[in-house]
């Protein structure tokens, strides 16, 4: 079986290029929507898990003005954790992400950076609330409310997850378009051959399994063409996302996660492969 | 063995057999002769359930054809092996692979049935040919190689249309030696024949002609008609002369690639 699925695919080398090319691209767009997906959930999750409110005071605020802020916060029981960053604590922070630049870290001390509070919330919900409590003091620069960042980046997430489901539905219907008339032209071609090795007593299912392999071995090709260059033009580009997202701790990932994309991915495209050639096969060998 | 019961076949509504009924013994040499569009073919698809009667019965030892669920077709396709008046060699696979490619559905292993084909090739005298392919044979040859994969699943009857038809007389007498040196060995041959010349007395001859049945003549009784299908034999011939130019064409256009 296996030996007349290899003959018929080098019968016909450009069409099986064509097949596999097809699954390439729309598998290669599945592995780049899946990497988004899950540099999306870790970046989301990054910003769900840290201090949820982040207080900038002015120069002018003291420390013990703070302390007093900090004990109202606290009152509300609504807190879980408050830290302090001085503005020391922020040029450190600072010159930790810059220091592969030093004309950044020349430029800064510790007299412009603002001192600030990290505030975490028992619940979500008390954001809004103890935001409120800060927003109205004469010693607070800004606020920056967590939660406003997270909803922004579910928002822009599921709008590019929409998107990447629209792009793959397209390539994935394209793709089965391709393998039904191109394994419809080897079943018309090899219409002789077919009719004789009925009459001569073969199955259905003798007739029908090397066209049902050939669009596996498509899928199973295509898919990893495809998901083998986006993982590794993934891998390429690494370095380059991690020091544009500095600070948010999504890097790195890990190698055996893309390895289980691939299997899920193969596993899938195999199957199109096949339900794409059962079509061709129910259209064409009625 | 083999019986027709009043079978009608009729492609929209012209009759091609006619309430045609005869029964073949099982391990008899039996000649199916009438001229070109009188039916032969289409008694040869009706017992391997390639087209369905309109009316009658055909059964095949035990097995009722026309109720057979379709699942039995190819245990039937099986049971009989068929020359095909065309043949129906695949050009692509060499002379061992044709005959091989019935043992495959059985899901024997490769090397058995590479052995197993060896084994008939050789019977039918085409042991230095088995990689060859189709279109480097001689016609005598092919109708060999059509033969041997007829008989690789030891059927218990040979269904030949026309197995001399693109054959000089010569040839055409060594393949009904093969046949019936096959028919010695147990094998029931049914052969349709256009061609008067190779038919013995000894042999019992069913004639068709215009779908229906004109006469049936049991071995050694005398033919009362006349079995005059020269004409259309020759153009024929001439056909065939056609057929095997653009065969060589096709043969020489290989072997430049």
């Amino acid at each position: 079986m296996i030996s007349t699925v290899s003959k018929y695919v080098r019968r016909s080398p450009y069409q099986a290029l064509s097949a596999a090319l097809i699954m390439g691209l729309t598998f290669f767009a599945v592995t780049v929507f899946s990497i988004l997906t899950i540099l999306s959930i870790r970046f989301i999750s990054y910003f769900e898990t840290r201090p949820q409110l982040t207080v900038f005071f002015k120069d002018s605020a003291t420390r013990e003005e703070i302390r007093d802020l900090e004990k109202n916060l606290s009152d509300t029981q609504k807190t879980s954790s408050i830290k302090y960053v001085s503005k020391e604590e922020a040029l450190a922070i600072y010159r930790e992400q810059n220091k592969s630049d030093p004309i950044l870290l020349d430029l800064v001390t510790a007299d412009i950076l603002p001192a600030s509070i990290e505030v975490q919330a028992t619940q979500a919900e008390h954001l809004s609330e103890l935001a409120g409590v800060v927003r109205g003091s004469p010693l607070v620069e800004e606020v920056i409310f967590q939660k406003d960042i997270v909803d922004t980046l579910i928002s822009w997430t599921n709008a590019a997850r929409r998107l990447g489901i629209a792009v793959i539905a397209i390539l994935v219907t394209v793709s089965v378009l391709v393998i039904i008339t191109i394994i419809g032209i080897k079943i018309t071609v090899r219409r002789e051959e077919i009719e004789t090795m009925r009459l001569l007593g073969a199955t259905n299912w003798f007739i029908r399994a090397p066209f049902l392999l050939e669009g596996a071995f498509y899928g199973v090709v295509g898919s990893l063409i495809g998901g083998s260059l986006a993982i590794g033009l993934f891998y390429y580009f690494s370095p380059s996302f991690e020091s544009f997202l500095r600070g948010v701790a999504i890097f790195p990932v890990s190698p055996i996660m893309m390895l289980e994309l691939l299997a899920i991915e193969v596993i899938i495209a195999s199957l199109l492969g096949i339900f794409a050639s059962y079509l061709a096969v129910l259209r064409y060998l009625k | 063995m083999i019986e027709f019961k009043d079978v009608t076949k009729k492609y929209a509504d012209d009759p091609v057999l006619d309430k045609v009924s005869f029964q073949i013994d099982k391990g008899s040499f039996v000649y199916l002769v009438g001229p070109t569009g009188s039916g032969k073919t289409t008694v040869f698809r009706l017992i391997i359930r390639d087209i369905m009667p309109t009316e009658g019965v055909i059964t095949l030892g035990d097995w009722d054809l026309l109720s057979l669920p379709r699942s039995r077709v190819p245990h039937l396709r099986r049971r009989v092996g068929v020359v095909f008046q065309d043949l129906k060699l695949l050009i692509d696979r060499t002379v061992v692979e044709n005959v091989m490619l019935p043992l495959e559905f059985s899901g024997m292993s490769e090397q058995e049935a590479r052995e197993k084909a060896e084994t008939v090739l050789s019977e039918v005298g085409l042991e230095g040919k088995l990689d060859k392919f189709p279109l480097q044979l001689s016609g005598g040859e092919r109708q060999r190689v059509a033969i041997a994969r007829a008989l690789v699943f030891e059927p218990e009857i040979i269904l030949a249309d026309e197995p001399t038809g693109n054959l000089d007389l010569e040839t055409s007498f060594q393949i009904l030696d093969l046949l019936q040196t096959i028919n010695k060995k147990g094998t029931t041959v049914f052969m349709a024949t256009h061609n008067d010349k190779l038919i013995s007395e000894a042999t019992r001859v069913i004639i068709l002609e215009s779908g229906k049945i004109i006469e049936d003549k049991k071995p050694g009784e005398k033919s009362e008609k006349k079995r005059d299908f020269q004409d259309k034999d020759q153009l024929e011939d001439k056909g065939d002369k056609r057929q095997e130019t653009g065969e060589k064409i096709k043969l020489e256009t290989l072997a430049k690639k």
